[in-house]
């Protein structure tokens, strides 16, 4: 069956929102963000600033040089969300089968509606920018990557101080056409350092992808060759996945001997930990429970849980909580044949500040987690590393 | 020992040393109470050996002598008798305790009051008088905000302080701070003992011993013991101090503020009732709103608003005489009931200054209680 779905996306919501909030903003160089001399950085731009060559993740004290007029507007995430959760409850309406990908974006599979998806599109577009006042664009076609491609580039295709408030449509059978012309970086799963290399073999467009032998891709990049071979000629089975409520994120290794040293299963316990933690926050969980799972050499397993006071998201606070079930039921040199970390009990984050704790320093501890996992999801999860992992992978 | 008392005495004599029943003994003895003759009195005693409770009831003494009793048993016979006089009769080879009231007989198989550990006996030439009215509310007012664990074994205390006239007690959980002072009628002047720290526990029961009747607490502390004793007028409460250093509590209260609230306690408290019935699935996390007035002749707004995720909201406005600027700042809102639960005057003040700053509770125009909560930090 060909699918039909749509990718909804915001034009630059944060502003929107807030034009909405002062129309006195509307088609003039603004951004939402952080302070310069807080080392503040650009959340979202509007259209009117984008000329000057202000984008967002720029650094505040950046975008007032390219634009020195530029108003900023402090971030209000509570209004962003509400607003938020007003368009994708629309989008609800429309169909079950909603995919939220962060606050300003998401897909819908609309398959099952008997009309037209490009007229399906038109009439989600209007009834966001009549009921709610928000410019917004959509890519359709027939599976999720093409979709998204469609509305990056349609979105792109639009010139001026105004949103572009775009529909790009992609119809069945067109879309390795439609993909052929554009850079290989558009493709999801094409990194830059995939592009360096495919570059260095004079493959450019995703059209040149398409062209190689799939059997050549996979010699190249492995697994991801194959996929990437795929997504060039424009295939994606990927359904649009609804989003389940998460209940628990664990991360466990087996080893492939059992393990005996205490310091082995701590250094563990603790990649463990940083993974279970980095999701949380990319997820946007903060859990009040940590669990300790060991299966011994016996194939017997014990789960062991601790209930903290507040909810965390912190790698720091998720490997304590884990290390001190570790040492409370593991017995030096007793083997283990597999060790887990799980955390759940999600709540809303919130942490009762101590009165002799120093506020600075814990808001230094958050920037210095968020920049690790912002390096880790740009250049790859061993972009940056432990000292304490180095010793034994590189003596 | 042959000795008769009435029923209420022995009876409310027999519940407050129960409170220093420990509920599992390390010494088979310290579940027993002591009862001894004492001129014209009974005393009786029980500790846990951080706490020691005695008490004296007045009681027509025939023969003297001491027993030691199941400190339960005891206490749960005399329960069920009428309010009428109570005969006991000790036979000294058993050690059991005959006893008789309206009718009514029992014996308690007792153990050998030689093994009950040695109460200390007050030593009233140093001690400091307080007012008994005003130790209470100092209990009541501070003790809470000690904390309940035992993590940080100093914050589990109250410290007591003597400056000249000046009495303080000051309690700290780690997450809120309670500050009460008086002046006391006597000052100690130079002979001011060094701080000490009381276990909440301990103050907790000398608030619940403290009656209308008395007029005050004596305090002493003994050179050298590592103890602390409070007496009534015919209770003695003797406990261990905690030891270590209480932190520097002066240093975290805040001195200025940006934004300054006054309201009605009892409106504030309904509000934050309110906010509780749904902030309670959120770890108590209840948003308090201060928004200043838009104009001179108006009041201020303060919303007191809890949420859960599951169960819904609610939003809890008041008025309110507000000084500075709008501020949103959450705090666990269970420590912001139980010191507004303990402020008697009929208006507080809520000052703050941001988000993640301290906040203070105060009463309106007295300057001799202070309480600071630290706020819920909500921000990722």
């Amino acid at each position: 069956m060909v699918r039909k779905i749509l990718h909804l996306d915001l034009d630059a919501f944060f502003c929107a929102v807030e034009e909405l909030n002062n129309p006195a903003l509307r088609g003039v160089p603004f951004a939402v963000g952080g302070r310069p001399d807080q080392r503040g950085v650009v959340a979202s731009c509007s259209y009117a600033a984008r000329r000057f060559g202000v984008r967002s993740a720029m650094s505040t004290a950046t975008a007032l040089r390219l634009c020195p007029g530029l108003i900023l507007v402090p971030h209000r995430r509570g209004a962003y969300s509400q607003v938020s959760r007003q368009v994708m409850a629309r989008l609800h309406d429309l169909s079950p089968l909603v995919e939220q990908l962060s606050i300003d974006e998401a897909f819908v599979d609309v398959s099952f509606l008997p009309d037209d998806p490009a007229e399906v599109a038109r009439r989600l577009q209007s009834e966001i920018n009549e009921s709610l006042g928000l410019p917004c664009s959509l890519g359709v076609a027939t599976n999720k990557l093409v979709a998204k491609i469609a509305n990056n580039v349609g979105k792109s295709r639009v010139q001026g101080d105004a949103p572009p408030n775009a529909i790009t449509v992609v119809p069945p059978g067109e879309e390795a056409a439609f993909l052929s012309e554009l850079p290989v970086s558009e493709l999801w799963g094409v990194g830059p350092k995939t592009a360096e290399t495919l570059a260095r073999y004079g493959v450019r467009t995703i059209g040149d992808v398409a062209a190689w032998p799939e059997a050549e891709l996979m010699r190249l990049f492995g697994k991801h060759g194959q996929s990437i071979a795929r997504h060039a000629r424009g295939i994606d089975d990927r359904p649009v996945e609804p989003e389940r409520e998460t209940k628990s994120i664990s991360k466990e290794i087996t080893f492939s001997r059992d393990v005996t040293d205490g310091v082995l299963l701590e250094r563990t316990l603790r990649q463990l930990a940083d993974g279970v933690g980095r999701q949380a926050r990319k997820s946007r969980l903060s859990g009040t429970t940590v669990k300790l799972k060991l299966r011994w050499s016996d194939f017997t397993t014990l789960t062991r849980q601790v209930t903290l006071d507040h909810p965390v998201d912190e790698d720091d606070a998720i490997f304590e909580a884990a290390r001190e079930l570790f040492h409370r039921f593991w017995t030096v040199g007793r083997p283990v044949r597999l060790i887990g970390v799980g955390l759940s009990g999600f709540a809303q984050p919130h942490r009762q500040l101590g009165l002799w704790e120093d506020p600075a320093e814990e808001s230094e501890k958050r920037r210095l987690q968020t920049t690790l996992d912002d390096l880790r999801e740009r250049f790859g999860d061993d972009a940056i590393r432990r000292g304490s992992d180095l010793s034994i992978d590189e003596p | 020992m042959r000795v008769s008392v009435l029923q209420e005495n022995l009876y409310k004599g027999l519940s407050i040393v129960g409170r220093a029943v420990p509920s599992r003994a390390s010494l088979p003895i310290l579940s027993n109470v002591l009862i001894a003759t004492e001129d014209a009195r009974v005393r009786l005693a029980a500790t846990n050996l951080q706490l020691g409770i005695t008490v004296w009831i007045g009681a027509k003494v025939e023969d003297d002598g001491s027993v030691t009793l199941p400190a339960r048993t005891f206490q749960d016979l005399v329960a069920t008798l009428p309010p009428e006089r109570v005969d006991m009769d000790l036979d000294t080879r058993t050690l059991t305790l005959h006893l008789h009231c309206a009718g009514k007989s029992a014996n308690i198989k007792g153990m050998d009051a030689a093994e009950f550990p040695q109460m200390p006996e007050f030593e009233p030439d140093r001690a400091i008088s307080v007012r008994a009215d005003v130790f209470k509310e100092m209990i009541e007012q501070v003790v809470f905000a000690a904390a309940k664990d035992e993590s940080r074994p100093v914050l589990a205390g109250v410290l007591l302080r003597f400056d000249g006239d000046v009495f303080t007690m000051a309690a700290a959980d780690g997450y809120r701070l309670s500050v009460r002072t008086t002046e006391l009628e006597f000052s100690v002047g130079d002979r001011a003992p060094d701080p000490v720290i009381v276990p909440a526990r301990t103050l907790q029961e000398l608030g619940r011993i403290i009656s209308d009747d008395d007029e005050e607490v004596l305090i002493a502390l003994p050179d050298g013991r590592g103890q602390v004793m409070f007496s009534l007028d015919n209770v003695l409460v003797v406990s261990q101090l905690i030891e270590g250093k209480f932190p520097d509590y002066e240093a975290i209260i805040p001195r200025t503020y940006q934004t300054s609230v006054m309201a009605y306690t009892s409106e504030l408290l309904a509000a934050c009732r309110s906010s509780e019935v749904f902030a309670k699935d959120s770890a108590n996390t209840a948003r308090v709103l201060i928004e200043p007035a838009s104009s001179p002749n108006e009041p201020g707004q303060v919303i007191v608003a809890g949420q859960s995720q599951e169960k819904g909201d609610a939003q809890a406005p008041l008025e309110a005489t507000i000084e500075g600027t709008a501020i949103e700042i959450a705090f666990n809102i269970r420590y912001l009931i139980e010191v507004l639960n303990v402020i008697r005057e009929d208006r507080v003040v809520l000052e703050t200054s941001g988000p993640t700053a301290p906040g203070v509770v105060r009463p309106a125009g007295r300057d001799d209680f202070i309480h600071v909560i630290m706020p819920m930090s909500t921000a990722r």
